[in-house]
């Protein structure tokens, strides 16, 4: 389900099942290999995997397709991310209020605060019945330079 | 990823988990995470071998956790200095659950 669509991209499509999510991981693995630092490598293996996760669990029957799609841009990593779900902005999402002890704190809901937190840039649009996301990852090198 | 579990002296439980505590992996050691926590009073959770940690992973530290805590028990957690414990600490849970870098550590504040 690979298809290199340009030199420096690569597009993987996946069934609403949580089951993709390894077959997701594996793919962000070898697409990170080379010319990515460990820390981005982390930082999209993570957000990537709260994304689609989010998708297959709350995006609804109607989320038959979530394309994701990896592109190195010089120093930053670019990911997209679409499906034809539930519309869901994750950037207009509230975030976590902190608990004060273990007894109150919540379970759940941490997913998107951790995409705001380790990506450089989440932009969100709904278009033609579909909700796109975009991922940024700036690599630290490139950062300091820029 | 996988789970086992060690009782040591002084009524403390280790418990390791190792590889990718993602999704696909926290299904897998939910249970048995679980049932480890209702029945031990000291629990000391070794992450030293987790490469990687997503939300779903987490939510399995803190429902352990608050078994524990119900059970007028501690559950600790040892994590080296690394991107798991980035997200642990971006998750808030470094306020919830002590996380120590070490394994002496851990131990020392569970025997105190």
């Amino acid at each position: 389900m690979i298809a290199m669509s340009n030199a420096g991209a690569s597009r993987l499509v996946l069934r609403n099942d949580v089951a993709e999510l390894e077959r997701l991981a594996g793919w962000i693995e070898g697409f990170t290999r080379q010319g990515t630092s460990p820390d981005v490598s982390f930082a999209v293996q993570l957000c990537l995997e709260e994304a689609v996760a989010n998708i297959i669990m709350y995006g609804g029957a109607d989320a038959s397709v979530i394309a994701v799609e990896l592109e190195r841009n010089y120093g930053t990593l670019v990911a997209r991310i679409e499906d034809n779900g539930r519309q869901f902005d994750p950037t207009r999402a509230p975030g976590p209020v902190p608990a004060a002890s273990l007894d109150e704190a919540k379970v759940g809901d941490l997913g998107i605060h951790l995409m705001r937190s380790f990506a450089n840039g989440m932009d969100y649009e709904r278009r033609d019945g579909r909700n796109r996301l975009t991922l940024r990852f700036v690599e630290p090198l490139a950062a300091s330079s820029e | 990823m996988d789970i086992s579990a060690d009782d040591l002296a002084g009524g403390i439980t280790k418990v390791v988990l190792r590889g990718r505590f993602d999704t696909t992996g926290a299904v897998v050691v939910e249970l048995p995470f679980n049932k480890i926590a209702t029945e031990k009073q000291k629990i000391v959770v070794d992450l030293s071998a987790v490469n990687f940690l997503a939300s779903y992973g987490i939510r399995v530290l803190l429902v352990a956790a608050k078994i524990v805590k119900s059970n007028s028990g501690s559950l600790v957690v040892v994590c080296p200095d690394n991107n798991v414990a980035k997200v642990l600490k971006t998750a808030g849970m470094d306020a919830l659950i002590p996380i120590y870098q070490t394994e002496a550590a851990a131990m020392a504040a569970l025997a105190s």
